[in-house]
């Protein structure tokens, strides 16, 4: 079954597949949807678990610890709500409970800020606990159902976290294969306590307080368990991809076999990196490229992570860490791949070089990934670089020097020698082709772009295409301008889920929003792109000119939902007008082959929605239109902003207080 | 219950069940109301006979502990290849499963997991723990593990004069130790209460509680009850 499900969602079907018994949760941002959904499932009776409403995450994971003694239990959180449950967290690492967290990483503040980053993860690297980073929607599901397989068996016994990043990850909706509940059953047996707490032949006391002795002689235990999971966790992939299709591996190796040059990442942003190498590879003056994604973060596989690089031949490895550790060598994953390589590989290690980016929810993009594989390949060269994190996106301290004038001068004291030994190899830069077709729509909050969006991405997943949409979030309250990127893959093998951030299409909800200076919404459109406005006052002419748009290879298309809206007594809601728009400029997706998906989920009133997005696809045009009428004087709405306190008195005071209590 | 459909007269009363003998719980909105079981007019004729043993739980019509609903919380079995040999289980492929253990090690488990009294899970796994006396999660098993060495925390000598000490009589001291480290050793009149040293946390309340201070049962450091040990203790 192949569902259009969100990152959340899809941790939602994982846990709901897994048959989670309890599930205690608390919402944070951005994995609140997860729970939700779960919470949902149990209410309606379609998942027979118990949601237990905590006040708190520490009670959320104290509640999940206890309760997953004895039956499989599950829950959700993100960022500070992790740091809050870290109290309690090796209670279950310690007491061998095995159990589920989902979580949507996102930065941990101060300043405080909700996009995603692996802050969170990073945090609680050494509480014992297994960490699974997921690429995308498909990857939480699966990973979800395998966590528990790992967690449970009988020789790890430990907890896992199953991490996606938020909003990019946890936000964006995808095609998602959703498995049978039956074939699920097959692979994940029923949950097994091994210390059942409440057995009243058997009483048993968790956590007990230990001296010393007893104490290490139980770290061991502990730790001699966690470390079986690298073994169980790639059996399991392994099993998993007999059983469903989708191999997983602990760390996975995408690119040449032979590669000099090695970029090293976790979770999301590894897609974008993979289609930079495909791109790159074999073209002249560039040697061997590849990725190396790490899913298995903890434990480390650091002896596979240590022989693959080895293997390959690797001269340079540059690791991209979405997170920080402050104050140390390097930030966890470069550190933890730095020290394999020098346990395990000794004087044949490749150099390391380390790269903090992606903080905050800052994007990551295919270019800076050429940087990387840039920087790379100046270190395999002998050339001198940094024994200290780079650092993405800061125009004071760049990776490569393009401009001496903006670096930070204190920094330019100790670096500048590296940075002026380091050239920028313009093969790493060559333009990448970008064939996926992007379309942006911009809404005010409230107008449902973003409810479009998702339709026009279902459409396009029920029909084969692989299509993902991803909102912006942070500034939803109602009226407030919000915009949602939807990629289309056109062409290549590797599915990037990075946007490049220049549109071939760019619809406005808004006319409002052509005269906002924060926006400029047309400003990135590709050449021969094109634009579609919702408006009855603006002609295309008048609209390029208030957007300052030259270039005549964009077309410009005005659309007046309101008014078919209005005509269809649908109120304010015109985003279905404006979808059938969208698909009569956008080339990729048959219209008659969409509208059999909406005409199975377009919400009530259906027909008027349907309608709707007919006269969308019909009316909208290039041509010049008449402007509409003005609308006549309302004399009431006139009164009422003519209308003067001071200026009143007290006998129409009066009066106007007795026509309020009639009605 | 037999109950469960009578509204005593009040519409949209909703009965509880439960497993009290002589009151009954109703619920309208959000109030509950109690009133006397139907056949126990008053609570004094039929007082329940209560077990001692089971004061403070749930009395059923038998006097029995309730049964168990089922078997879903139930620790499975986990046996070695020398535990198995000593058992004989129905049902088990002993050829195939003692080849099994032998092949894996001598760290080898037979987990067998019954629900219902069914066998729902066999498998052979290898135990990870490296340190054996240890249970996974250093989990205590109550029935058969004694407390082990926590006195590190205790500064001072505690013991119980036998002479002094009322035996079973009294007992107090092992009612109240936090501990369970005092012991009740011999039986009927020449019994006596036993601390046992590595679980005492010498935490004095076995002192306190003590009822036969002035016979100077409990000996500290081997002193008396005194009080400016009390004193120095208590900060009084």
């Amino acid at each position: 079954m192949r569902l259009l499900l969100s990152g959340n969602a899809a941790a939602a079907w994982g846990f709901r597949l897994s048959r989670v018994q309890t599930y205690p949760y608390y919402p944070i941002t951005p994995s609140t949807n997860c729970s939700e959904q779960v919470a949902t499932w149990v209410g309606n009776g379609e998942l027979d678990a118990v949601v237990i409403n905590v006040e708190s995450e520490h009670s959320a994971a104290s509640a999940v610890i206890s309760s997953a003694k004895s039956v499989r239990a599950g829950t959700a959180t993100s960022s500070k709500g992790l740091l809050y449950m870290v109290e309690v967290l090796e209670n279950a690492s310690g007491g061998s409970i095995p159990f589920t967290i989902f979580v949507g990483n996102r930065a941990t503040g101060a300043p405080i800020n909700i996009w995603g980053d692996h802050s969170d993860a990073y945090a609680v690297r050494d509480s014992g606990y297994i960490q699974l980073f997921a690429t995308d929607a498909q990857e939480a599901l699966d990973g979800i159902i395998q966590a528990y397989r790992i967690g449970e068996d009988l020789s790890v016994r430990q907890p896992v976290m199953v991490n996606l990043r938020g909003f990019t990850g946890t936000h964006t909706y995808e095609g998602v294969a959703v498995p049978s509940a039956a074939e699920v059953d097959s692979f994940l047996p029923a949950f097994l306590p091994l210390e059942p707490l409440l057995d009243p032949d058997r009483p048993v006391t968790y956590g007990a307080m230990l001296s010393a002795p007893y104490y290490r002689r139980h770290k061991r235990n502990q730790s001699a368990a966690l470390m079986n999971a690298l073994a169980v966790a790639e059996k399991v992939g392994r099993q998993f991809g007999e059983q469903f299709g989708r191999t997983y591996r602990n760390i996975e190796w995408v690119g040449d076999q032979q590669a000099e040059l090695v970029v090293a990442l976790m979770g999301e942003t590894a897609r974008t990196a993979e289609t930079v190498v495909s791109q790159l590879r074999g073209l002249h003056g560039i040697p061997g490229l590849a990725v190396l994604k790490i899913r298995l973060f903890n434990p480390f596989p650091a002896k596979d992570v240590a022989e693959a690089l080895f293997k390959a031949g690797c001269k340079a490895v540059v690791v991209l860490d979405e997170g920080m550790s402050h104050g140390d060598v390097f930030p966890p994953l470069a550190l933890r791949i730095a020290c394999a390589l020098q346990t395990h590989a000794g004087n044949a290690a490749p150099r390391v070089a380390s790269v903090i980016g992606g903080l905050g929810g800052s994007e990551i993009r295919p270019e800076h990934f050429q940087t990387l594989f840039n920087l790379a390949a100046n270190i395999s060269e002998g050339r001198p670089y940094r024994r200290e994190p780079y650092w993405l996106d800061i125009e004071e301290d760049p990776i490569l020097l393009t401009d001496q004038s903006k670096v930070d001068p204190k920094l330019w004291k100790r670096y500048g020698d590296i940075w002026k030994a380091q050239p920028i190899l313009s093969q790493y830069h060559t333009p990448l082709s970008g064939s996926n077709f992007e379309l942006r729509l911009y809404g005010r909050a409230g107008q449902g772009a973003i409810t479009s969006a998702v339709f026009f991405t279902g459409a396009g997943v029920e029909n084969g295409l692989r299509v993902l949409t991803k909102p912006t979030f942070g500034s939803e309250r109602r009226g407030a301008v919000v915009h949602t990127d939807t990629l289309l893959h056109t062409g290549g093998e590797h599915s990037s889920r990075s946007f490049s951030g220049r549109q071939d299409l760019v619809c406005i909800y808004d006319d409002t929003i052509l005269t906002s200076p924060a926006h400029a919404p047309a400003q990135n459109l590709k050449p021969n792109g094109t634009l579609v406005v919702n408006t009855n006052q603006y002609s295309p002419a008048r609209v390029r000119q208030l957007l300052g748009l030259t270039d005549s290879s964009i077309s410009v298309y005005v659309i007046p939902a309101n008014q078919i809206a209005g005509e269809l007594r649908l109120g304010s809601y015109f985003n279905m007008v404006m979808l059938g728009a969208m698909h009569r400029v956008c080339p990729h997706l048959d219209f008659d082959a969409a509208m059999t998906f909406y005409e199975k989920n377009v919400p009530k009133p259906k027909e008027a929605n349907l309608e709707a997005i007919r006269r969308g696809y019909q009316r909208v045009t290039q041509q010049e239109t008449a402007p509409v009428p003005a609308p006549p004087p309302d004399k009431m709405a006139d009164a009422y902003f003519d209308w003067r306190p001071e200026e009143e008195t007290l006998e129409e005071e009066i009066l106007r207080s007795m026509e309020v209590i009639r009605g | 219950m037999d109950g469960s459909e009578k509204h005593n007269g009040n519409e949209g009363k909703r009965l509880l069940p439960t497993r009290n003998q002589h009151r009954e719980f109703h619920v309208s909105g959000r109030m509950v109301t109690m009133s006397q079981q139907q056949g126990h007019a008053s609570g004094e004729t039929s007082a329940p006979q209560r077990d001692g043993k089971l004061l403070g739980f749930p009395v059923t019509k038998n006097g029995r502990t309730p049964e168990k609903p089922h078997g879903l919380l139930k620790a499975p079995e986990i046996l070695s290849l020398e535990e198995l040999a000593r058992r004989s289980i129905d049902g088990l492929d002993y050829h195939t499963l003692m080849d099994q253990l032998t092949d894996r090690g001598p760290d080898a488990r037979l987990l067998l997991a019954y629900r219902d009294g069914k066998l729902v899970r066999q498998e052979i796994f290898e135990d990870p723990r490296i340190c054996k006396d240890m249970q996974r999660g250093a989990v205590i098993h109550n029935l058969e593990q004694k407390p082990v060495d926590v006195s590190g925390w205790r500064v001072h000598d505690f013991y119980i004069d036998s002479k002094g000490c009322l035996g079973e009589i009294c007992s107090r001291c092992i009612r109240v130790c936090p501990e369970n480290a005092i012991h009740l050793r011999g039986d009927g009149a020449g019994s006596f209460a036993e601390i046992d040293p590595k679980a005492c946390k010498g935490c004095f309340i076995c002192w306190v509680e003590c009822t036969r201070k002035s016979a100077d049962c409990i000996l500290i450091d081997g002193k008396v009850f005194h009080s400016e040990l009390r004193a120095q203790h208590f900060g009084e």
